[in-house]
């Protein structure tokens, strides 16, 4: 396994919907640029729009979804879990490996059998 | 090996006793990847409570029930799903 080699990468981002417009777009320029800043490159970022959680999360009742496609090496993904730990901003994270990039978010439904 | 001609029992008695066996609805679908961020077709396998169906309820097959449960428990930690929905 080479090391160097960077993998393509799915993210989806909570952030908190008690920002402002304006405070989110800079939250997420910050995500951007955590990846950027790593030798990474941002494919696609798709907005998700705001959503009623589940379940609360640290108070939160809603949030505003972000899904990103990037490239960066491995070893930069263990770095970007740590900031992204810290940014307050940010209610949930998951980062996952993927094969292709996803250009709408729709999916086929399943077909009744009867 | 084939699709056998299995059966299993349905409720009550008399005729109707024997149930053909339900197919993997995603088998059917010719869906490959279960996507967790498909919250729509993952509702369907959940209970009211938001507890994973068993497979021999929705008779989906034992490779895609563990890429469905994958898909629900990555849904769930991004509060797609509950892990718990008060009923």
């Amino acid at each position: 396994m080479s090391k160097e080699k960077s993998n393509l990468y799915e993210g989806m981002y909570i952030i908190s919907a008690t920002l402002s417009d304006d405070a989110r777009n800079k939250a997420l320029a910050r995500i951007e640029k955590g990846i950027t800043d790593r030798g990474g490159e941002i494919l696609k970022v798709h907005e998700w729009g705001r959503k009623r959680l589940a379940y609360e999360v640290d108070g939160h009742r809603e949030g505003y979804y972000y899904i990103v496609y990037f490239n960066v090496e491995p070893k930069a993904v263990e770095e970007l879990w740590q900031e992204y730990h810290l940014n307050e901003d940010l209610v949930r994270f998951m980062t996952l490996v993927t094969d292709n990039v996803m250009e709408k978010i729709e999916f086929r439904a399943l077909v009744e059998e009867r | 090996m084939g699709r056998k001609a299995r059966y299993r029992y349905g409720g009550g008695s008399g005729q109707s006793r024997f149930k053909k066996r339900k197919r993997c609805p995603f088998m059917i679908a010719g869906i490959k990847e279960i996507d967790y961020k498909d919250t729509e077709t993952l509702k369907k396998f959940i209970t009211d409570r938001g507890k994973i169906l068993p497979r021999r309820i929705t008779g989906v097959s034992a490779l895609y029930q563990k890429k469905l449960s994958n898909a629900i428990k990555r849904a769930r930690h991004m509060a797609l799903l509950p892990f718990v929905a008060e009923a």
